[in-house]
């Protein structure tokens, strides 16, 4: 695993901290190996460039090969012959973010494929997405994550002005965090101007 | 006297364990309650279903790895307890047994032993390193959210009842999926119901899927607690706790509050009822219509 990882040198720094925490836990759990993937063959599948951490700086495209690699890397793992593996994903990565997502996916286990997919035509307005972890909150306490997101999501608005698609996230993130009377509140104190953040 | 306790208990009422499920109904219907009563009297832990039963001994069923976790450290140090038990009471019964002035008119009079004192300095030493590495490895690793949880679910305490807040499928600041869930007064039960244990809206969580709760109180401090999936998460007013399960397998899960938040503690209980993912898409999406339908029309 690590060899292919290397040989591909991930070019995202951030990616890394959660990757390793997975490792340590599956190798105390061995129960939780396949409930574990599913969701990051799900989150790849139908939300590839809203997996990145990072708010703005990121651009989607990195992103998905990123992802990619952590899977193949991980199916690569269950095969013996890893050496012949790592080169090609090392091409794919080359040439371009498309294929590399294509291929991270088509080696991911079949049933579990086929649950999301099923999942996602029977219901097709619920997808099982939510604010991802952010590693700049990694403690119990959640309550600096949902603030942090509200004032990300107001300043996203001012800079690039109302309606702006790449603030949606944001707003889903902190919708997803507060509670519904904290952000009621916070609403109200940015229309009296008393709203305690920097906005 | 514990034995006669129960089994009186249990031929007298038998139907006042936890048994919400249709599984015990069957039973019932069949008419072997005598039967059932001495093989859960047996087995104390017999009937399926994640709630305290009467008498009960052990642990509820895991439904989490976090669970099976708790479980199995507790059996872990329970070894190291009952080793020490018994050799902490041999020595004690000797000592007892030995000092007697007719047996042994000249006690011995032991004031050091190099061989002795390395051993019980040596060995009560590595015991806690034995019971603190696994103890450890299970807390920190409560504490690592490891991949993205996929549904967000806000569990909120009031005086005295809770409110469940999915927002995940918001698209304005509107709650859209938002829900109180009271307790089932007694009178209200219904046959096979959990006394003080049952509500009238359910935590519909899909089971296989990582979810991020997150614990928080409008007013006191209150706690959300479900032994079965190894959660006991505080819930303090101005603060967002969170706490990440994945249920394994389907089934309803209960719960009860954990912190005294005042009179009506007692009657706040959580149940957690985990379904399939395509039947928590389909529940979530019927829910979500009619509520976004009632805030057009207002």
């Amino acid at each position: 695993m690590a060899e292919s990882a290397t040989a591909k040198s991930p070019s995202l720094s951030e990616q890394y901290l959660l990757k390793g925490k997975e490792e340590k836990l599956e190798s105390i759990k061995p129960v939780e190996e396949t409930p574990i993937e599913n969701p990051v063959s799900a989150s790849e599948e139908e939300v590839a460039p809203k997996t990145e951490e990072t708010p703005v700086s990121v651009e989607s495209s990195e992103g998905a090969p990123a992802a990619a690699a952590e899977e193949s890397s991980e199916a690569s793992d269950a095969t013996a012959v890893e050496s012949s593996e790592a080169p090609t994903d090392a091409d794919e990565g080359v040439s371009g973010a498309a294929p590399a997502a294509n291929e991270g996916s088509s080696e991911s286990t079949e049933e579990e494929k086929s649950g999301d997919e099923e999942a996602a035509e029977e219901t097709p307005e619920i997808k099982l997405e939510t604010a991802p972890a952010d590693f700049r909150f990694p403690t119990t306490n959640q309550s600096r994550h949902c603030f942090t997101r509200y004032i990300e999501y107001h300043r996203c608005v001012a800079a690039k002005g109302e309606g702006a698609p790449e603030c949606d996230k944001f707003a889903k993130y902190y919708r997803s965090l507060c509670p519904g009377e904290w952000i009621d509140r916070w609403n109200e104190q940015r229309e009296n101007g008393t709203f305690p953040g920097p906005l | 006297m514990y034995t006669a306790l129960n089994r009186k208990r249990n031929a007298t009422s038998p139907n006042v364990g936890p048994s919400s499920l249709p599984y015990e109904q069957t039973e019932q219907s069949k008419n072997e309650p005598k039967q059932m009563i001495v093989l859960e009297w047996l087995f104390l832990t017999i009937a399926p279903c994640d709630a305290a039963e009467p008498w009960q001994l052990g642990s509820q069923d895991a439904a989490t790895p976090m669970m099976q976790g708790i479980i199995d450290l507790h059996h872990d140090i329970f070894f190291f307890l009952i080793l020490i038990l018994v050799f902490v009471s041999r020595i004690l019964v000797r000592a007892l047994w030995h000092f007697h002035y007719k047996k042994n008119p000249i006690p011995q009079r032991i004031v050091h032993g190099t061989t002795i004192e390395i051993l019980r300095t040596i060995f009560p030493s590595i015991i806690p390193m034995f019971i603190a590495i696994p103890s450890f490895a299970l807390l920190y690793s409560m504490d690592e959210v490891v991949v993205d949880p996929a549904i967000t679910i806000k569990a909120i305490g009031h005086q005295w009842y809770r409110t469940y807040e999915y927002s995940d499928y918001n698209s304005s600041d509107e709650q859209s999926l938002t829900f109180d869930s009271y307790t089932i007064p007694e009178d209200d039960l219904e046959l096979g119901q959990s006394r003080l244990l049952e509500v009238d809206n359910r935590v519909v969580v899909p089971a296989q899927t990582h979810l991020r709760i997150i614990v928080t109180s409008a007013d006191v401090l209150h706690s959300w607690a479900v032994p079965s999936l190894g959660v006991k998460c505080d819930a303090v007013p101005g603060r967002l706790n969170q706490t990440s399960i994945l249920v394994q397998r389907e089934g309803v899960y209960y719960g009860q509050c954990s912190e005294i938040c005042g009179t009506n503690h007692a009657f706040m209980p959580i149940v957690v009822e985990a379904v399939s993912r395509k039947d928590y898409g389909s529940r979530v999406s019927n829910q979500l219509i009619p509520q976004t339908n009632q805030i057009a029309e207002a």
